[in-house]
């Protein structure tokens, strides 16, 4: 991996590894931490391309073996979907 | 879930590739009724963008082209009346069994006895400046681009990665017409198997081990790449760099298990990066910690497809037992025989064994008249060399990571292997053709098809230009699925060095 720090690390919320290293130096230990500090894996894609690359650089300063510890922020839904899908209307059923 | 009545279904799979379909044909064999839940507008998974031929044991369809694979999967899901419903985003699965996806903007859910995650891998993006500039792109987009939708996207590709996807999606960009102008890999050592490299080194493609891309460079798009040497460490060494001059740069550096569902169904997970890092952690029935839901394929773990459709079958199989629909021993042999074939298939590759080439015959052979040499040392499961010689002259036994071995005074010379190879490692040569020439017969599967009679430049295992030759024959039966059978006319000092003509420029 190359080390140039304006590397784009999460294209979706443009955030490059600079920024998640500095979030690190912040103190940010998870995946979560990165996120709330930088707002990376929180685009379109949600982190499916992003998530690895950043547990990646998590690695050199914390374990990862344990996913639990790394509130990698998995959860429902799990693909982009609209929100009006999920609305039902009584009277004309789902938009 | 709305006012909806939630349907139920025996077992509900999620994924329509090799493992999901799989899984499926094996549930619904043993009775029971199966619902197949996929994003895409077909089936099949990767396997309709595989038109390479598969290796494997000669029994599990090896020897055909992936999306041939694709179809007797679909055909056999049909016959036997699983329901596969397309342009399904499952979203989430909730504690009751419970799967909610999306269909044509429409929330559903299905409940399922059991539930087996086949959602494959996702590729492992590669950071580094102008990486995202159009232009750059993951061999699964480019492998859509070309081989379904018949687009290339670009004339001079540098592919980045050597593991089995590199060097098979630059083997296909080059039947597309496209120029690879070189491969790069920043480990020192090609990593993919060498019967697939073979048949790039052929094509003349430069192979850069310890290598990285350092920039891709351009405007508005992909203009060219700089590359670099890297050191043990994978640091560039400084005025090593080296200007390419493409337009596509094709990123091929493996890929990760598509874990959402597991994750937020509760599953445990193990961390293994040589599997693609995060995997839920499964039993020896593909079941993972939470009970009644499976997991096979690249989301177990990411492997190749021959071995994603056995743990498929083994995770079908055995929801089958457990909903009660096999007895206990019909359950234990069905599990058994496919244990057995992802055991052989599993069995410890290792590359840097040099095995002896046992495929290739002895001088004394050559002097006798034509015979096959095969050219494939390497433990690969695959074994259709053995069952294309009805003469017995081929053995590859069990395990069949075994390296083909020639047994050189069976051999007829009639060439009926030369095609079954899926890495076009068999070639037969005539030494004594005449008095001054010999004949080679090789595999070719590029365009334009040389003229038969006409001159060509004849190139060596390295792609190297060293002789010219005259096209005596070209076979192409129906049944070898586009691979043509090549003869050719070659001085006969160069018998042993000839292995395939140039496919570019001003040799044909």
């Amino acid at each position: 991996m190359s080390h140039e720090k304006n590397v784009c690390i999460c294209r979706c919320e443009e955030v490059t590894e600079g920024e998640i290293l500095r979030a690190i130096e912040e103190g940010a230990r998870t995946v979560k931490g990165i996120k709330i500090r930088t707002q990376a894996t929180m685009g379109l894609c949600q982190g499916r391309t992003c998530r690895r690359l950043i547990v990646n650089i998590l690695s050199k300063h914390v374990d990862i073996n344990d996913i639990s510890k790394l509130e990698i922020g998995i959860r429902v839904p799990v693909r982009t979907i609209k929100i009006k899908n999920f609305i039902y209307d009584e009277g004309k059923g789902y938009e | 879930m709305g006012e909806e009545i939630i349907k139920k279904s025996q077992v509900v799979v999620i994924g329509a590739g090799p493992a999901g379909l799989c899984a499926a044909i094996e549930a619904r064999k043993a009775g029971a009724t199966v619902l197949v839940l996929d994003e895409n507008d077909r089936p099949g998974g990767q396997l309709f963008k595989q038109i390479h031929k598969f290796f494997g044991s000669g029994k599990h369809w090896a020897g055909l082209r992936g999306f041939r694979i694709g179809e007797n999967l679909l055909k056999e899901a049909g016959q036997l009346g699983v329901k596969i419903l397309l342009n399904a985003e499952v979203y989430g699965i909730f504690d009751d069994m419970t799967v909610g996806y999306i269909r044509n903007g429409v929330e559903k859910a299905i409940k399922g006895e059991r539930i087996i995650i086949a959602t494959g891998g996702i590729e492992n993006a590669l950071p580094f400046p102008g990486g995202t500039l159009p232009g750059v792109m993951g061999a699964g987009g480019v492998q859509t681009m070309v081989n379904i939708h018949r687009v290339l996207p670009g004339k001079k590709i540098l592919m980045v990665g050597s593991g089995n996807v590199g060097v098979i999606v630059s083997y296909q960009l080059m039947q597309a017409g496209a120029e690879v102008v070189g491969i790069v890999e920043a480990a020192g050592r090609v990593r993919a198997y060498e019967v697939h490299l073979n048949k790039i080194k052929r094509a003349g493609v430069p192979i850069y081990t310890s290598h990285v891309v350092k920039e891709a460079i351009g405007k508005d798009e992909v203009e060219g790449a700089i590359i670099a040497r890297v050191d043990d460490n994978l640091n560039i060494i400084e005025g090593s760099e080296k200007h390419l001059d493409v337009d596509c740069l094709c990123i091929a550096v493996g890929l990760n298990p598509q874990i959402e569902l597991p994750y937020i169904a509760g599953c445990k997970f193990s961390y293994i990066p040589e599997r693609g890092g995060y995997i839920p952690v499964f039993d020896e029935n593909m079941e993972t910690s939470v009970k009644g839901i499976y997991v096979a394929g690249d989301v177990a773990g990411i492997e190749e497809a021959s071995i994603a459709m056995e743990e498929g079958r083994l995770a079908g199989i055995a929801c089958a037992g457990s909903l009660g629909l096999y007895d206990k021993e019909t359950e234990e042999k069905l599990k058994k025989e496919v244990k057995k074939i992802l055991r052989a298939m599993r069995t410890k590759h290792d590359s840097r064994i040099i095995h002896s080439l046992t495929g290739i015959p002895s001088n004394d052979r050559f002097e006798k008249g034509p015979v096959a040499v095969i050219e494939c040392k390497e433990e690969i499961p695959c074994n259709p060399c053995e069952s294309a010689c009805v003469f017995g002259a081929i053995k590859v036994g069990e395990p069949i990571t075994n390296p083909p071995v020639l047994f050189e005074e069976k051999c007829t010379g009639c060439g009926r292997c030369i095609p079954k190879c899926p890495g076009m490692a068999i070639f037969l040569i005539h030494k004594n053709y005449t008095d001054k020439t010999s004949l080679i017969k090789f595999p070719y599967e590029y365009l334009p098809v040389p003229e038969k009679g006409g001159l060509v430049s004849c190139v060596n295992r390295n792609g190297e230009i060293i002789s010219r030759g005259r096209i005596i024959d070209i076979k192409a039966s129906k049944k070898d699925d586009g691979t043509k059978i090549i003869a050719m006319e070659i001085p006969k000092e160069y018998f042993n060095d000839v292995r395939g003509i140039q496919i570019r420029g001003d040799g044909i």
